[in-house]
């Protein structure tokens, strides 16, 4: 609303007496104040106009009648669904409650609650089925769990036999095997010799330091290691080609 | 007006548990609720939802009524607004994707009270010219914004003070009456343009 003064009134106060007046508690001087900014300023007039219809339309609007059904649906809707307050709230006197009481209406029931639901009954039912068919097809029997020693040394034990049994399981597999073996074939093709490499694993077995004979006569030879054939050179092997030989480690 | 004592008396014996005198205060105050709703709302179902809410949340809240801060009508005027607010808030969106020309809000069981009860000596032509305006108005009304809404539902329809009003708004009483002034004349104008229309 602008506010510019007209008649001894700003339009700011003018629109604060508006409603007094259309109430008709307006009277005396101020009453005149009123009419006469009313009457001079453009935006306050037409204010004053349409404020008093739309005051008019209003008071034509008559009450409605609530649907006969409200009461009892409210009450329904809250002494039914509540009692328990109103019952507690009273002064009457009650048995008093005992601690497990308590922790039972307040902690076990909801859970209990939720437990009893079909969607959380089919959820465990499932996660159940699930986990004994995975221990069953790892091998795990019930009479086992029995005999299972939990000092640190046995579960350490545990450990390493599962880890090797794991590993030997999985390099038995003919596929890995085949894989490996592929692998193995096609790295001694691309580079036949390897002296770096085959040094490089000798020098990574030495860690105590021992001489390099003992190394040699080590039986637990590496994957990549060559082992050539030698015979007595005669007349009829000379011929014959130099074999090279693989022998593959393998964890049993 | 209600008288505080009374008042005071069934808020106490309803926190105790009496469930007659919470009856009492349902039967006293749903007429009223059920209309700040009916014309806030613009529907009749919305407003025997939007009633239900209130007393649902007043019977809850009810032991945290002052008396020393306010009468309990205008304590329960409060929480119909603020529920009104939160309606208005929550079914916005819905607003928008309707049509202006919606079809009539007015329920079968809503009608005003004056044509539900058989006048004998007015032609059939008024009543239906009067159901007419009304419709027109109560249109005319929820196409105000919420806020100058509220304030002439309070001032003019239910008839509450400035004070209570400025109570239950929680704004100056000057900011309330600005208010009106513009529901009003707002109001006046959008009818004007609607009669012109159809004239």
């Amino acid at each position: 609303m602008p506010d510019h003064t007209s008649n001894g009134m700003q339009c700011n106060e003018f629109d604060l007496l508006l409603s007094d007046a259309l109430d008709g508690v307006l009277s005396g001087a101020e009453l005149d104040r009123f009419e006469a900014h009313a009457r001079a300023c453009k935006t306050c007039g037409p204010l004053m106009a349409d404020a008093g219809a739309g005051r008019q339309w209003l008071k034509g609007l008559t009450e409605v009648e609530p649907p006969a059904s409200l009461v009892n649906n409210i009450l329904a809707s809250t002494t039914g669904v509540d009692t328990q307050r109103l019952m507690a709230r009273a002064p009457v006197s009650q048995p008093r409650i005992s601690w497990w009481e308590q922790v039972q209406a307040s902690f076990l029931e909801p859970i209990w609650a939720m437990v009893r639901q079909p969607r959380f009954a089919m959820s465990f039912g499932m996660a159940f089925f699930a986990l004994s068919v995975g221990l069953t097809m790892a091998g795990v029997k019930p009479a086992d769990l029995a005999q299972i020693s939990l000092r640190p040394s046995a579960i350490r034990r545990t450990y390493y036999n599962t880890q090797a049994r794991v590993v030997r399981y999985y390099d038995n597999v003919k596929l890995v095997y085949d894989v490996q073996a592929a692998v193995r074939g096609i790295k001694r093709n691309l580079n036949p010799a390897e002296p770096g490499r085959s040094k490089q694993n000798d020098h990574k077995n030495d860690t105590t330091q021992q001489p390099e004979q003992k190394q040699e006569r080590n039986y637990s030879q590496t994957g990549e290691q060559l082992i050539l054939a030698s015979a007595q050179l005669g007349p009829s092997l000379r011929d014959l080609p130099v074999v090279s030989v693989t022998t593959y480690r393998r964890f049993v | 007006m209600e008288d505080v004592q009374v008042v005071a008396m069934l808020v106490r014996r309803c926190i105790a548990g009496d469930a007659a005198a919470w009856e009492e205060i349902v039967h006293t105050y749903n007429r009223r609720i059920y209309n700040i709703c009916y014309r806030f709302a613009g529907s009749a179902d919305d407003a025997q939802d939007l009633t239900q809410e209130v007393f649902i949340k007043m019977y809850r809240t009810l032991p945290s009524y002052d008396q020393s801060k306010g009468a309990l009508v205008t304590w329960v005027t409060t929480i119909t607004r603020n529920l009104l607010v939160d309606h208005f808030r929550k079914t916005k969106q819905d607003r928008m994707t309707d049509s202006i020309d919606s079809t009539s809000s007015e329920h079968e069981e809503a009608q005003p009270l004056s044509e539900q009860i058989p006048d004998q000596s007015a032609p059939p032509d008024a009543h239906v010219h009067s159901r007419e305006v009304s419709e027109t108005v109560h249109q005319a009304l929820a196409k105000l914004s919420p806020e100058l809404r509220e304030a002439v539902i309070l001032r003019d329809l239910q008839d509450m003070d400035y004070k209570e009003i400025a109570a239950v708004l929680r704004v100056p009483e000057g900011t309330v009456k600005s208010r009106i002034n513009r529901g009003r004349a707002e109001l006046a104008r959008l009818l004007q343009r609607t009669y012109r229309q159809v004239m």
